[in-house]
């Protein structure tokens, strides 16, 4: 009878430990991401805005995990260049080894880090590049949730076309592959609605003082719509050249700065009265009233004391996603891979996702118009 | 029509090469005499931009004053780095040592900055930016007219300075030949001190006259650097005058370029003729005659 007490003993406390063990072992499963975010260079304001979202939402999914698993993310500064992000994809794959990757912001870096994810046989999620090529080839380990440039493009001219009534505009645009793409796209649909396109201007992302380039564009007649594709800095130089030229609406002219995914919330007030009248498509609408959408404003407002901008936004549903992911089954790099390729209405603070054959997210609810008010706020168009 | 776009262009050119010239100086300055690049220049303009992007958000002084501070901070920096890291590495009477260690500085300057400023682009607005007066179908914003008149008193000051004065004229002697100098009873690292110092103030200065103008982040000073490198190879390494001129002419040939070509050619332009300069003309467009002073 005692032996049998023993072996009884001894077979509960085997069995609790394995449980015990088991236990643990789940808690400890991480689902490593890493994060090839411009963080330094003219680019970097995309990276401290897409760790707040990041930041957010590994509080938010830590708290009790998903599916047994636990996030962890891994930073690597990108630069918004090709050089720097291969180096950095190259040192987080080998040695943080993700299981997924998000970023970058900027199409070439994305275009110089495709072929080696692709290698590499890690997911990378991209929730900032416009190019057509990311997607298109593409290739099977690379998915984007924004909108490409053709999908914003049309939409774009279309709506200035339409909407605005705008039949001549002029393109300003950085010489990279989102700059270049995103004013041949807005070019071809509007020439082929019947619009003019009188002038098409590129510019190095060296260029400081854009009076020059104003002056051009004042003397090129009568402006209806001027698409301006760079990064925030050069932005809101453009922005107020114009208006000092006296070409746009901010500066008393008749011309209407239109643009694509490129600027964050907070332009306006930065461009001051020079971004009235100023519309662009960004990411996401905090004025939209489903739950995702207040509940991320609600909490990011309490952990940064600040109102959420795209940005913060799309890296949120970066990470979101890949929890849902995990939620389906996904586990490492391979399941991950095909999680995100069977996402089917996915529902993210931004909008929806739902990838094509070539990873591109095909929902348009993701495109949301804003234009600038006298008071340097903004209004949502509610266009899509 | 055509007049009006050639005059607008003629005064954004000078606003540019305005601009340009206050940052140049500082570097042909230093070279000048030290015969040495100062790597570390375009960190001291981006200082000197924040310096006055501070006193005016958080002093609410004005912007004209803000430029007098940034001349300050300038100098004083300027003279910090230079005594505590330069100087001491010039002793040890390695050429190298100083060169490298204005890399280094530059390096950990800008990194600090981006910690202290953070890297999202800050709009430095002043009371002059939106301000445009419009004449015959010419706009120059009151930003610009101080521009150009903070840097023409500059230089003219600048000028007066290194011709008319015994410092001025000390310095210039220290440029021509250091040792025979020395022999002259002058004190060639007093002199080296004080270039730097009014290096340092000038590249303040500058930054705060081209934040309004440039994309002030962490990195602003470097956006206009590589131009006024190739400014002073222009120009003529350690050439006051020389500067000047390759300024002004650097200025209007981005203004024209993007009006006639298209301004993703400046660089092309603006190098291509560095690189004719060098080979017709090494010495720069002025160049000092060292030999005939020695």
């Amino acid at each position: 009878m005692k032996t049998e007490f023993r072996a009884l003993f001894v077979g509960v406390a085997a069995i609790s430990l394995l449980t015990i063990g088991h236990a643990a072992h789940a808690q400890d499963k991480t689902i490593k991401i890493g994060a090839l975010f411009p963080m330094s260079g003219p680019g970097s304001y995309f990276g401290a805005q897409d760790k707040q979202g990041v930041g957010l939402a590994l509080e938010q999914l830590n708290k009790s995990g998903v599916n047994g698993y636990k996030f962890a993310v891994q930073y690597e500064d990108s630069s918004c260049g090709p050089l720097p992000a291969t180096q950095a994809a190259k040192r987080l794959i080998e040695q943080f080894k993700p299981d997924v990757i998000i970023g970058e912001e900027c199409s070439d870096a994305t275009l110089a880090v495709m072929p080696i994810v692709d290698q590499a046989k890690v997911p990378l999620l991209n929730a900032g590049s416009s190019s057509i090529k990311v997607t298109e080839p593409g290739n099977s380990w690379t998915f984007r949730i924004m909108p490409n440039e053709v999908m914003q493009g049309i939409n774009l001219a279309d709506n200035a076309y339409k909407r605005l009534n705008a039949r001549n505009a002029v393109l300003l645009f950085e010489n990279t592959n989102a700059g270049i793409g995103n004013a041949q796209v807005f070019k071809d649909t509007f020439t082929k609605l019947g619009g003019k396109v009188l002038a098409e201007i590129g510019f190095g992302r060296d260029v400081n003082d854009f009076t020059s380039i104003a002056t051009r564009v004042a003397g090129l007649g009568k402006i209806d719509v001027i698409p301006t594709y760079t990064l925030e800095g050069q932005g809101l130089k453009i922005t107020q050249a114009l208006a000092q030229a006296g070409v746009t609406k901010g500066g008393g002219g008749d011309a209407i700065q239109i643009g694509t995914i490129w600027l964050p919330f907070g332009f306006e007030q930065k461009a001051g009265k020079s971004a009235l009248g100023y519309i662009r498509i960004v990411q996401f609408d905090p004025t939209e009233t489903r739950d995702a959408v207040k509940d991320f404003s609600t909490a990011f407002k309490a952990k940064y004391n600040a109102d959420p901008t795209h940005l913060n936004a799309h890296a949120y549903d970066q990470i979101m996603l890949i929890a849902d992911v995990v939620k389906r089954g996904g586990k490492d790099a391979q399941s991950i891979r095909d999680g995100l390729a069977a996402t089917k209405n996915y529902s993210g603070v931004t909008g929806s996702v739902e990838f094509d054959t070539n990873n591109q997210n095909t929902k348009m609810d993701t495109v949301h118009y804003m234009e600038t008010k006298p008071d340097m706020s903004w209004t949502s168009l509610k266009w899509n | 029509m055509t007049t009006t776009i050639v005059l607008q262009q003629a005064i954004n050119g000078v606003v540019l090469g305005s601009l340009y010239v206050l940052v140049a100086l500082g570097l042909t300055l230093i070279y000048g005499v030290l015969v040495q690049i100062n790597f570390a220049h375009a960190d001291f303009v981006t200082l000197g931009a924040f310096a006055a992007y501070f006193l005016m958000h958080l002093v609410g002084a004005g912007y004209i004053v803000s430029i007098g501070f940034a001349f300050l901070v300038g100098a004083a920096l300027g003279w910090l780095i230079n005594a505590s890291i330069f100087t001491p590495l010039r002793r040890k009477g390695n050429e190298l040592l100083p060169l490298i260690a204005t890399i280094g500085v530059s390096v950990m300057m800008q990194n600090l900055m981006l910690a202290w400023f953070g890297p999202i682009p800050y709009a430095f607005e002043t009371q002059y930016s939106s301000e445009v007066i419009r004449f015959s179908g010419i706009f120059v914003s009151w930003q610009n007219v101080i521009i150009i008149a903070v840097s023409s008193v500059t230089i003219a000051l600048l000028y007066a300075f290194m011709k008319f004065t015994f410092l001025g004229k000390a310095l210039r002697a220290v440029s021509q030949d250091r040792e025979t100098a020395g022999l002259m009873g002058i004190n060639p690292n007093q002199l080296i001190m004080l270039t730097f110092v009014i290096a340092s103030a000038l590249a303040g200065m500058a930054g705060a006259m081209l934040a309004p103008v440039l994309v002030l982040t962490p990195f602003a000073g470097t956006s206009v650097i590589v131009k006024a490198f190739a400014i002073v190879i222009i120009g003529g390494f350690g050439n006051v005058e020389g500067t000047i001129l390759a300024g002004l002419i650097v200025g209007l040939v981005e203004s024209y370029t993007t009006q006639y070509l298209d301004p993703g050619l400046i660089d092309i332009v603006v190098f291509g003729l560095l690189l004719l300069m060098l080979a017709i003309r090494p010495t720069g467009l002025i160049s000092e005659r060292r030999e005939e002073n020695v």
